[in-house]
């Protein structure tokens, strides 16, 4: 890559400068195009990994995993007193509880917009998701004085979409571009506060650098987040290559572009359809056939279930998806962790051992 | 004494390594408890077989377990699931579903009929379920850790012990015997406990017969009993059930030499 990629915390001092707002928007499923035509800039909350938990644990029940430990801890703290507003998609009982807390209790100074999802990919799905941003679009008019048009949202859309399939793009050719596995993926996990724009150039640049292919043991990355990051450095020295991911915060959100010409629907449209999702009640067979082909399509030899300990939506399949991928040929193995600890002795052994039994 | 190949087997107990010839056959080995100065110890093991055979050169070494990184002695590095497998597959000729219980972890490493590993799970989250969890307990009921098998197999009944967990577990210990209750079943109980929590994991993995067991704990003759118990299937043992770790890392040194 020719150009530095921006940390978040540049990223949201230029927002700042430029007296523009920033929404902190936590896990997973939500429209950037829709703050953005607020003038909203979504910088996403993953955590952060290693802060100190003993904040948040006054709140939350020790059973609550690390990523929603760790961002009321990190909100405690201050680290989020740049935002102006805290989306927090509905993703699983942890996330939902952690709205409750925040309006009931904690009450920040930063608005707290909930936002609904709905657990499957019918028609009546769309319906619902379209009307939820209907609603998120009348409370960020109320929060924010602005109306913007339907034309506004459309190109706001876009903007997104465009970003997007660049994302894509870069998912498609990673095997030919020769980038380490933690290049990629600070790469590729710039889209969660980099504004669209900003990351499509960065895409854009990266796609016309021509480098040799990396060779490894070809495997797919599984999980909500793959923090903390040093494991993909591991990864790289024991010579796997992920080739493919269906990581919570990277490729299920590879969403396609909508079809539909009103802007909510479109905005549904492209969170709908986007890959098999265990925070959205996908029945396991989906995984399952998404994973087999995923597999057949990228070389990859087996699967790194990295699970965030006490993920629950993650962790309620695994048993199941791990019997059917055996069945297809497709070895797996999970490897519990907490964001907070530095990467355990013990799991870069299980990981070796895994790229040890896929070469054998 | 013709020494082809070499194996170290870092555990965090013990540090065991082996010498095989060309055949693949073991023809020397040593075992020591774990030094933290790792590097010194394996330079002295070293040392003492020079003595023996003169010569080290040519003579590749590979590394495995807990400290195998620390090894900077040898040509390349290999997990202890692989090199368990491996050494175990060669020693007894078949595959199937191994147990090595380690000081520090356990492992259930299914073997493939050409002594490939099909897969494995590791307990390495807490001492529940490795030979620590018998280390402490026998420390607290004073009862020396080679004679722990022995003394729970003579017990005449058994007391169910609830903790899994390794300081809990002393908790309850030390209830029990404030409550009068004699040792024998207590230490019975205790090796149930420790053997359900591997057997579970036999079972996330799928148990494929024959059960094959491997590392120190071995040596305690009621962990067999109870695993038979537990798991109604026969276990076999290789022959040098120790050193199985470092009898793979050396048949990987022998291969390696020969490509």
């Amino acid at each position: 890559m020719s150009n530095p990629i921006p940390s978040r915390k540049e990223v949201i001092e230029d927002i700042k400068n430029r007296g523009e707002l920033v929404a902190a928007v936590l896990p997973i499923h939500y429209s950037r195009a829709l703050l953005r035509c607020f003038s909203i800039y979504p910088v996403e909350v993953w955590g952060p990994p290693k802060v100190d938990v003993s904040l948040g644990g006054a709140h939350l029940q020790p059973y609550v995993c690390s990523i929603v430990h760790n961002a009321l801890s990190f909100l405690k703290m201050g680290g989020l007193n740049a935002a102006d507003f805290i989306l927090i998609p509905h993703t699983c009982d942890s996330l939902q509880g952690l709205t409750s807390v925040l309006i009931d209790l904690i009450k920040p100074e930063q608005a707290i917009i909930p936002l609904y999802l709905p657990r499957g990919q019918r028609e009546e799905d769309i319906i619902f998701l379209a009307d939820e941003f209907r609603s998120l679009y009348t409370r960020l008019s109320e929060l924010t004085g602005k109306k913007p048009s339907s034309k506004d949202l459309l190109a706001a859309i876009k903007r997104e979409e465009t970003s997007d399939l660049l994302l894509a793009k870069l998912y498609k050719t990673r095997q030919q571009m020769g980038l380490s596995n933690l290049d990629f993926y600070r790469l590729v996990r710039s889209r969660e506060y980099l504004p669209a724009e900003h990351f499509s150039t960065l895409a854009e640049e990266t796609l016309q650098t021509s480098t040799q292919p990396r060779p490894g043991i070809p495997i797919i990355l599984s999980g909500i987040v793959p923090e903390p990051m040093e494991v993909l450095n591991k990864i790289d020295e024991m010579n796997g290559q992920v080739v493919a991911d269906d990581l919570a915060c990277c490729g299920r959100r590879l969403y396609k572009p909508g079809i539909s010409p009103e802007p909510f629907r479109r905005m549904a449209e492209r969170i709908i359809s986007a890959p098999p999702d265990p925070t959205r009640g996908n029945p396991i067979e989906e995984r399952v056939k998404y994973l087999v082909e995923m597999a057949q399509n990228s070389g990859a030899q087996g699967i790194i279930f990295y699970e965030v300990k006490f993920c629950e939506p993650e962790l309620f399949d695994l048993p199941n998806l791990r019997n059917s991928l055996k069945e297809h040929g497709l070895a797996s193995i999970i490897i519990e962790v907490d964001i907070n600890n530095p990467l355990p002795h013990q799991v870069a052994t299980r990981i070796s051992a895994f790229l040890e039994m896929l070469d054998s | 004494m013709k020494i082809a190949a070499l194996g170290i087997d870092v555990g965090s107990t013990t540090v065991k390594m082996v010498g095989i010839d060309a055949a693949g056959e073991i023809v020397w080995h040593h075992l020591e408890p774990v030094d933290p100065r790792v590097e010194k110890q394996v330079d002295s093991f070293l040392n003492k077989l020079k003595q023996e055979i003169n010569s080290l050169n040519n003579i590749p070494l590979i590394a495995t377990g807990y400290g195998r990184n620390l090894v900077h002695q040898a040509v390349k590095n290999i997990t202890e699931i692989t090199c368990h497998a491996k050494g175990v597959y060669h020693q007894l000729g078949h595959g199937g579903t191994l147990i090595d219980i380690g000081g520090q972890d356990s492992k259930v490493i299914v073997i493939g009929t050409k002594g490939q590993v099909v897969d494995f799970a590791m307990n390495d989250k807490c001492a529940a379920g490795t030979g620590r969890f018998l280390e402490n307990s026998a420390a607290r009921m004073q009862v020396p850790i080679e004679e722990m098998g022995t003394v729970a197999l003579s017990a005449t009944e058994e007391v169910a012990i609830s903790s899994t967990c390794t300081v809990f577990a002393e908790s309850e210990i030390i209830s029990m015997i404030a409550h009068g209750v004699e040792i024998e079943p207590i230490l019975m109980g205790l090796h149930r406990s420790l053997i359900r929590r591997v057997v579970a994991m036999v079972r996330s993995v799928g148990l494929v017969p024959p059960l094959l067991l491997s590392g120190g704990v071995v040596k305690n003759p009621a962990i067999r009993k109870v695993i038979e118990e537990e798991t109604k299937e026969q276990v076999f043992l290789p022959e040098h059930p120790q050193l199985m770790g470092a009898y793979g890392a050396a048949l990987f040194a022998l291969k390696l030499m020969a490509s």
